[in-house]
């Protein structure tokens, strides 16, 4: 396992305690206090340590890229639909054409936790699949 | 659809027994891209096959093959 695979390993964890610490808070302190879990997200920042002094080549490089790109596009939807979904909700249930304005903040943090989350499992995915070269 | 195949595991052998992190450092890229490469799970970029070709000091298509499947269904 290279440093690439182990900062991934590194982001499902933390991205999966961050989803699972809010829905253990939901219940319990409502949706504004459940945000605090989003703390975990903090932890990822420590994958700038692993491996630092590692070598990396173009089959790294590569899988990194399309690993990334894939997470940037789950998160761009994840967002839009979070912001339109949540509108569509509240309009639909309650006749209010007003959103809380924490829902933002957490929608913000839902779109960065699904790029984190997608680009790693797309990282671990990749190492075992086969990969081309983009000029191959 | 294209194909293309390798046989650096047998090129490595007939140099001497050459190691995967030797091949590695003299074709510049990671052990782990050798062991994919030999495995078939990653096609190179054309400057890794030309280095890599470079390392047993033979071509190209010495080390990589290139198959196309013609078969229409």
């Amino acid at each position: 396992m290279n440093a690439e695979q182990k900062r991934a390993w590194l982001g499902v964890v933390t991205m999966s305690a961050c989803v699972l610490g809010y829905f253990v808070l939901l219940p319990l302190f409502g949706p504004v206090v459940a945000t605090a879990a989003f703390a975990f997200y903090g932890i990822n920042g420590f994958a700038g340590l692993i491996g630092r002094h590692e070598a990396v080549d173009e089959r790294d490089t590569h899988i990194a890229r399309r690993a990334t790109l894939a997470g940037a596009m789950a998160s761009y939807m994840a967002f839009v639909i979070g912001c339109m979904g949540t509108w569509f909700v509240v309009f639909a249930f309650q006749r209010q054409e007003q959103v809380w304005v924490h829902v933002l903040g957490t929608i913000t943090m839902l779109g960065a936790i699904v790029f984190f989350f997608t680009r790693s499992v797309a990282i671990l995915v990749l190492y075992g699949r086969h990969v081309e070269a983009s000029d191959a | 659809m294209p194909e293309i195949t390798n046989n650096i595991r047998r090129l490595r052998f007939d140099h001497n027994e050459m190691t995967q992190e030797e091949l590695a450092q003299q074709a510049g890229c990671t052990r782990q891209t050798i062991i994919a490469l030999e495995a078939g799970k990653y096609t190179p970029s054309l400057a890794l096959a030309f280095r890599i070709a470079r390392s047993f000091n033979c071509r190209v298509e010495d080390v990589f093959t290139f198959s196309e499947d013609t078969s229409t269904e």
